[in-house]
């Protein structure tokens, strides 16, 4: 019998491995929700996030000269610019103070730097260098000075992991900026496309598309991108609209994480407003 | 055995970082080479199908793990990239299949492979057409790994190469 196993084995040990293995993997793809999958990989990205780092300073003290050139163009055009802003923004406040609207844009900033890119078609990641120690939570937005480039996914002491626009898991609720149009944004693998959005719905090429207030993960309007086409199939009730991002995801190196996690508010004012009305009962 | 395994193990380690800081300045549209799947062949080639099968599946694992990924689906596509690379493994043959262009159709077969599988596990969204998605994750990244994995095995001793 033993004798028999052995020849089997020697024969088709590849084969039985091979088995196994894809198996295994099988059984990991389903568990990916799992609470110990979860802190193991926190564990690794956090530990493997120290390495990145180290390169990470390396390259961008390299490419630091050229962006500084860049920078201060930038900051010249953006001197002009805040002066005209100035002037809008007491208007503003004015108005707001006029119309009794609370400011909703008062989050801190937290700064960060990306230490590393998983920039594979399907799951965008980045990993940013600042962490649980910083203040950083799951769920905060992450933006550049174009718009948003991601949300916080998972968190240790000292980095944290963001899933980019780029990322098929993330889905945010967004809205055309002209024509006030909500829809789900969302990466297929190769564009971000606008989900959800009827044919009649007034839409245009070159809209600009910004974060919806109906959002429970970015409910400020950040910008996110603009429309560069527009998929009328005859046979679809919905439009498959294609979106181009404002920030350039392969180039971005310092971001901003707004600190705020608005699902959190919105969860405890409905559990409030549930618990308010058990107890009315 | 496991004096080898360490050591592809271990290697791993600067690919992946290579991987993730490095691959980012020579990304042409969203297209990246795979360093991970090159190594991968080399070892696979080198040292037998049975290794390479499995040190696929370490990769894989440890890939997901740091890069946040999906869990199990560049294990499964390393896997499957191992195993084929495997194949070519045959002593007497190995220096015909080490050699630049030999070497880089095998990585382009695996590469393919593996991207299709990942894509299909993490990415297709079968409302689109899954002709253009496999062209786009599958061969478009596979060509551009092809190039790259010819460039590295053509400035690699050769001495070395067969020593090993």
């Amino acid at each position: 019998m033993l004798k028999i196993f052995s020849n089997f084995w020697n024969k088709f040990k590849e084969y039985i491995v091979l088995v196994i293995l894809i198996l295994a993997s099988l059984f990991a793809l389903t568990n990916n929700n799992n609470t110990a999958v979860k802190n193991v990989r926190t564990i690794a990205f956090s530990s493997f996030a120290f390495f990145s780092n180290l390169i990470s300073d390396v390259t961008s003290s390299t490419l630091i000269k050229n962006e500084n050139d860049k920078l201060r163009r930038l900051n010249a055009k953006l001197m002009l610019q805040v002066n005209l802003l100035r002037k809008y923004g007491i208007e503003n406040q004015e108005l707001k103070r006029l119309l009794s609207l609370k400011s909703t844009v008062s989050y801190p900033f937290i700064s960060a730097s990306v230490v590393s890119k998983s920039l594979n078609t399907a799951s965008n990641t980045f990993t940013l260098n600042s962490g649980k120690t910083d203040g950083v939570k799951p769920g905060m937005p992450v933006i550049n000075d174009l718009g948003l480039i991601g949300i916080v996914y998972t968190v240790s002491d000292n980095y944290s992991m963001i899933r980019t626009l780029r990322n098929v898991n993330l889905r945010i609720t967004v809205k055309d900026e002209r024509s006030r149009v909500n829809a789900i944004l969302k990466w297929d693998g190769n564009d971000l496309i606008l989900t959800n959005i009827p044919k009649t719905s007034d839409i245009k090429i070159g809209d600009r598309i910004i974060s919806s207030e109906l959002s429970t993960i970015v409910p400020l309007p950040i910008p996110i991108g603009y429309i560069i086409s527009i998929n009328n199939k005859s046979t679809d009730i919905f439009n498959r609209v294609k979106i181009k991002s404002f920030a350039n995801l392969t180039s971005v190196e310092n971001v901003f994480i707004i600190k705020m996690i608005k699902s959190v508010q919105v969860n405890k004012l409905e559990l409030n407003f549930f618990k308010k009305e058990n107890s009315a009962n | 055995m496991r004096t080898k395994f360490i050591f592809s193990t271990l290697f791993f380690i600067p690919v992946l970082i290579v991987q993730i800081t490095l691959v980012q300045f020579i990304t042409w549209n969203a297209i990246t080479p795979n360093f991970i799947l090159i190594l991968l062949v080399f070892h696979s080639i080198l040292f037998g199908q049975l290794y390479g099968t499995i040190l696929g599946f370490v990769y894989g694992l440890l890939f997901d793990l740091i890069t946040g990924g999906l869990l199990g689906s560049a294990m499964l596509s390393y896997t499957l990239a191992g195993f084929i690379a495997g194949y070519f493994s045959n002593e007497n043959k190995r220096h015909i299949y080490l050699k630049p262009f030999n070497f880089g159709l095998i990585v382009l077969l695996c590469s393919i492979t593996a991207s299709i599988i990942y894509s299909i596990f993490s990415t297709i969204d079968f409302s689109t057409n899954i002709i253009a998605s496999l062209f786009e994750e599958g061969l478009l990244p596979g060509l551009y790994t092809f190039v790259v994995a010819i460039i590295i095995i053509y400035f690699y001793p050769r001495r070395k190469l067969f020593e090993s």
